[in-house]
């Protein structure tokens, strides 16, 4: 049905989409003034007017934190994006593998294994820290990215959005499969996976981005500078003694820049990855 | 289909998922039960643990660190999430069919949302510096304000979590709205504007229960959320010994890895997962008994 546009409608839109337009320049100016700021030298970011567009942008500021002798930009970025690629690599084996056991597979203690699975879901994975920090002592993967990655790699999101997109494969496209001889594996890689890609796009683009942001897993296990992520590295030049805001913003909007890229070339799954792990079952 | 084998399959199906699942999750979270009633001296390992009864949760409870960050946890969810809700529900509203181009518009409200909390942190905390930004736009209007330590005074240095928190949280909030208020049927809306309803009182009497579910839904998110807060406090709180604005989990991790108590550090874990726990009870619950559909 549609509703006729009368003339005040089109009048209180135009004045909608101003207010609206002015509230959300209020969330991306701080992204100008963090990208202003690395660009001047410490003691104006403080003076009064703050400059916006600085007159004399020092790239230099940029240049000092990719020459950086204790933590060199491309070692972070290296360090962020092996953690990244090796979680999402290793979440979708995970994931994919039991999505489709409990999505197709009939077996005696399917029902036990994912109601243990949704219990844990709801204890916060904060509460294991400290027995995880011995752990990971104990096997010497403390202070290696894998003390990082590893427990990220059970994702209870990811299995239940998986399991969801497979219940919806019918069973007779597998059946079909089984009668040309084809064993689970192959129905698996070959007629399912193929189906999931947009599944596992939003599933890919969701873990990147928590797993890039991460702070609390690599600040607990990464205490070596060689092993720092981008937000470790953020931190360093936060806590440095000589105060150095605009080395910290600097190193912030690298830390933000692939993400920004990320999402401005694919919003779709982004926001998909959101729909889709917020509607309630 | 074929019975005996899929068995056989679906448990190697589920190995890795199991393995780590049991092994980086079940025992962990059994090991700090446990160790929650122990005094731990880490150095010695397992080994190094005794049973310390209930002593650590009498003792997290005298703790002015910790009664502090129970107070400041629930003074953040009390007063972000009702803020967080109301702003999301709103925009979302304008976002959904009242502006021109609301595709690109929802883009700026997601930033946040997507970009690394540690980078936002330090830049709240460089804008609410004496010095800062935010002092420098309140010195136009007043002059009282000159000087207001935002970061370092008792009860102040919890307006910038707070700020930051809703912040952060719009984008997410704000998309599920739309989703949800793209669902309400556009008869109601008609129905209202033909009994010459305001806008207004259409907002509350037709959006606002029809997206009650989906409120209810995310309020319980939020306040989940926001319990476990901790990137915000602790990097603004690195430049702000006294800790003030110390939440739940700063004061875990404190525990944990500056003081090395471990036995304490769980205990004070575990007031947290009771929290969370009651709180998606309330979910199970209440969501069949406030809800209008």
């Amino acid at each position: 049905m549609k509703i006729k546009v009368r003339k005040y409608d089109l009048a209180s839109k135009t004045v909608a989409t101003v207010i609206i337009a002015l509230i959300g320049l209020m969330f991306v100016l701080p992204l100008f003034w963090m990208i202003s700021a690395s660009l001047q030298i410490n003691g104006d970011i403080y003076k009064y007017p703050f400059q916006w567009i600085p007159t004399l942008p020092r790239w230099e500021n940029y240049a000092e934190i990719w020459n950086s002798g204790e933590v060199p930009l491309l070692t972070m970025y290296g360090n962020s994006i092996f953690i990244v690629v090796f979680t999402n690599l290793g979440i979708m084996f995970v994931s994919i593998l039991a999505a489709y056991a409990f999505a197709k597979l009939q077996f005696k203690g399917k029902g036990i294994v994912f109601s243990m699975f949704i219990c844990v879901m709801m204890i916060p994975s904060q509460v294991t820290v400290v027995p995880r920090f011995l752990l990971f002592k104990d096997l010497s993967l403390y202070n290696t990215l894998w003390a990082v990655i590893l427990p990220a790699l059970f994702s209870v999101t990811s299995i239940f959005l998986m399991r969801q997109f497979f219940m919806t494969v019918p069973d007779s496209l597998l059946e079909s499969a089984f009668l040309d001889g084809a064993g689970h594996f192959r129905i698996l890689t070959q007629i399912m996976l193929p189906l999931t890609k947009p599944t596992v796009a939003s599933l890919l683009i969701m873990n990147f981005v928590t797993c890039w942001n991460d702070y609390f897993n690599p600040l607990v296990f990464l205490p070596s500078k060689k092993y720092y992520t981008v937000s470790l590295g953020i931190q360093y030049y936060y806590t440095q003694e000589v105060p150095s805001t605009n080395l910290t913003m600097a190193m912030s909007v690298c830390a933000i820049l692939p993400v920004l890229i990320l999402f401005f070339t694919c919003q779709k799954f982004f926001i998909e990855s959101i729909t889709s792990s917020g509607v309630k079952g | 289909m074929r019975r005996k084998q899929d068995t056989l399959t679906a448990w190697l199906f589920l190995a890795p998922a199991l393995i780590i699942f049991l092994v980086l999750i079940v025992y962990p979270i059994g090991l700090s039960g446990y160790a929650s009633f122990t005094k731990w001296k880490y150095t010695a390992g397992l080994k190094g643990m005794k049973w310390y009864g209930f002593q650590n949760y009498i003792n997290i409870f005298k703790d002015i660190n910790f009664s502090s960050a129970i107070e400041n946890t629930f003074l953040y969810v009390l007063i972000t999430v009702p803020i967080s809700i109301l702003l999301s529900l709103i925009f979302a509203y304008l976002l959904n069919n009242k502006v021109f181009l609301p595709k690109t518009l929802r883009l700026f409200y997601f930033i946040p949302y997507i970009a690394n909390a540690v980078a936002i942190a330090t830049l709240f905390q460089s804008w609410f510096r004496t010095d800062g930004l935010i002092n420098n736009i309140l010195s136009i209007f007043s002059n009282d304000t000159v000087g207001l330590k935002w970061m370092t005074d008792k009860n102040l240095c919890k307006i910038p979590v707070m700020v930051m928190l809703v912040w952060t949280s719009l984008g997410y909030l704000i998309i599920i709205y739309m989703g949800a208020l793209q669902n309400v049927s556009s008869d109601l809306y008609e129905a209202a504007e033909i009994d010459g309803a305001s806008k207004t009182k259409q907002f509350i009497h037709i959006t606002f229960p029809m997206v009650s579910q989906t409120t209810f839904y995310l309020i319980i998110v939020r306040m989940i959320a926001v319990f476990k807060v901790f990137v915000s406090v602790n990097v603004m709180s690195m430049k702000n010994p006294a800790r003030y604005n110390t939440s739940i989990m700063v004061e875990v991790y404190n525990t944990a890895f500056s003081k090395m108590q471990f036995g304490k550090a769980c205990a004070e874990a575990w007031i947290l997962v009771l929290i969370v726990l009651f709180f998606t009870a309330v979910q199970f619950v209440g969501q069949k008994k406030w809800v209008h559909y």
